[in-house]
């Protein structure tokens, strides 16, 4: 939203910690859009400095992991996706009503119903990757299947019909927000349309019973309440009114409605 | 960025919790993932949870990588660094701010003394080169990368300002990287 840019010194030294993982979402996301503002040749050297850094282990120690952890950080993930599908078993639901209607069910109810939950849950993720995307340009392949109308249909029938007009639009940028508090749990985004003003949030797997506030501060320091959404679902979302006028250098944060822990 | 398509492609497979291809994430860098996490953490067992979680991490993060703005390695180095310096804000009970200050009788050096993270063996290499660095620079670096401090808090504890802390902290990890590659060439 602001348009602070940063000197070549400046991007360097923000390179170099945001390698090392040390800069704080707000700031991380400022070194993202100045990265991508940046002549392609200093995105080059950036890019490769990040990655010696990263390939660096001359002070790293010389150890190396047991043979079966591989087979424990599977079962891990295999667990948390395993979690995540019956998080998201009411999505999938939806998905097998309308395609009921359309007599495509196959032989095999639970299969069925699980492939579907499958394919939502791609669509989902995909459609929220697209949302992170800056520019129409970035659309590719992916985002033409994220694009498909039965995935964007199931997810504006849960969370409301203005959540169209946000996917892929060039002139919203989209922020993340997570926990402070470093709890895994969810997540938000928040699209904001910096040319013409308004809104949307969707929050995906909040706790139950959660409410979350969002907030935007102006440059001068005002609050502004922006909308509030409660977990009642899987995915939640929300239109929310905004001035084009007060957008630029709005900082976003969400607040818990009831513990007062803040999401950044 | 025809180099990087594979990767992309892999972290789509990923996205989707494809099994071969988080085995083929995991053969690729499940290593220095490891290693990373053993520096931070105190022993074996906290590593092996740290990579564990790490991985669940990198495929729920997995739709976000982009290949335009950084190779695959330095995503998941990002990840697993975020990763534990959050696993140090949450686990370690950390000094308060104020107790912190520069002219406390309990300076960061003690802290991390005690703190059993660099003074195993397995880290004398890196704490060797962090006692070569300036006094400023090793401060910064002791309480934002292995105390978990945000740059803000370490700012007030130091009461300097943004900026100073920012760049003491890049220069001090990058002479870091300097001294160790200059440390392991020599061998």
């Amino acid at each position: 939203m602001t348009k602070e840019q940063y000197n070549y010194k400046q991007l360097i030294e923000l390179a170099v910690l945001d390698a090392h993982g040390l800069l704080e979402p707000i700031e991380s996301d400022l070194f993202n859009r100045s990265f991508h503002d940046a002549p392609v040749a200093i995105q080059d050297e950036i890019i490769q400095m990040q990655r010696d850094i990263a390939l660096d282990e001359s002070l790293l120690p010389n150890e190396t992991p047991r043979a079966s952890l591989k087979k424990d950080v599977l079962h891990a993930v295999a667990e948390a996706a395993d979690q995540e599908a019956k998080r998201l078993a009411p999505l999938a639901l939806i998905g097998a009503r309308a395609s009921a209607i359309q007599g495509k069910l196959g032989s095999s109810k639970q299969t069925y119903i699980w492939r579907t939950a499958a394919l939502v849950l791609f669509g989902v993720a995909v459609v929220l990757g697209i949302m992170a995307f800056e520019s129409n340009k970035r659309a590719n392949r992916v985002a033409q299947i994220a694009m498909n109308v039965n995935t964007t249909s199931t997810i504006a029938e849960v969370v409301g019909p203005e959540f169209r007009s946000f996917i892929d639009n060039p002139y919203c940028h989209v922020t993340r927000l997570e926990r402070e508090d470093g709890d895994n749990d969810g997540y938000l985004r928040v699209a904001i349309n910096e040319k013409f003003g308004g809104g949307y949030v969707v929050g995906l797997d909040l706790k139950d019973g959660e409410e979350i506030i969002l907030q935007g501060t102006t440059p001068e320091g005002k609050v502004i309440e922006l909308a509030r959404i409660s977990a009642g679902a899987p995915i939640v979302g929300s239109y929310f009114d905004i001035d084009k006028e007060l957008v630029p250098g709005l900082a976003i944060v969400a607040v818990d409605a009831n513990t007062g822990k803040r999401w950044i | 960025m025809p180099s990087n398509e594979p990767d992309y492609q892999l972290m789509r497979r990923v996205a989707i919790g494809e099994e071969d291809a988080i085995a083929e994430l995991y053969d690729r860098f499940g290593g220095l993932v490891y290693k990373l996490s053993i520096q931070f953490l105190s022993n074996n067992s906290a590593a092996e949870d740290a990579v564990q979680e790490v991985f669940v991490r990198l495929w729920k993060t997995a739709d976000r990588f982009d290949p335009r703005k950084a190779k695959l390695v330095t995503w998941v180095m990002l990840i697993t660094r975020r990763h534990l310096i959050d696993c140090i804000r949450r686990k370690t009970v950390r000094p308060k701010s104020h107790e912190l200050g520069v002219h406390n009788e309990l300076s960061a050096t003690d802290e991390l003394h005690a703190s059993n993270i660099l003074t195993q063996e397995r880290n004398a290499a890196l704490w060797q080169a962090l006692q070569a660095l300036p006094e400023m620079q090793r401060m910064v670096i002791e309480r934002a990368y292995f105390q978990g401090f945000t740059l803000r808090e370490v700012s007030l504890q130091l009461d300097a300002p943004l900026g100073t802390v920012k760049s003491a902290l890049s220069r001090g990890l990058l002479r870091l990287r300097e001294h160790g590659l200059k440390d392991s060439s020599a061998l």
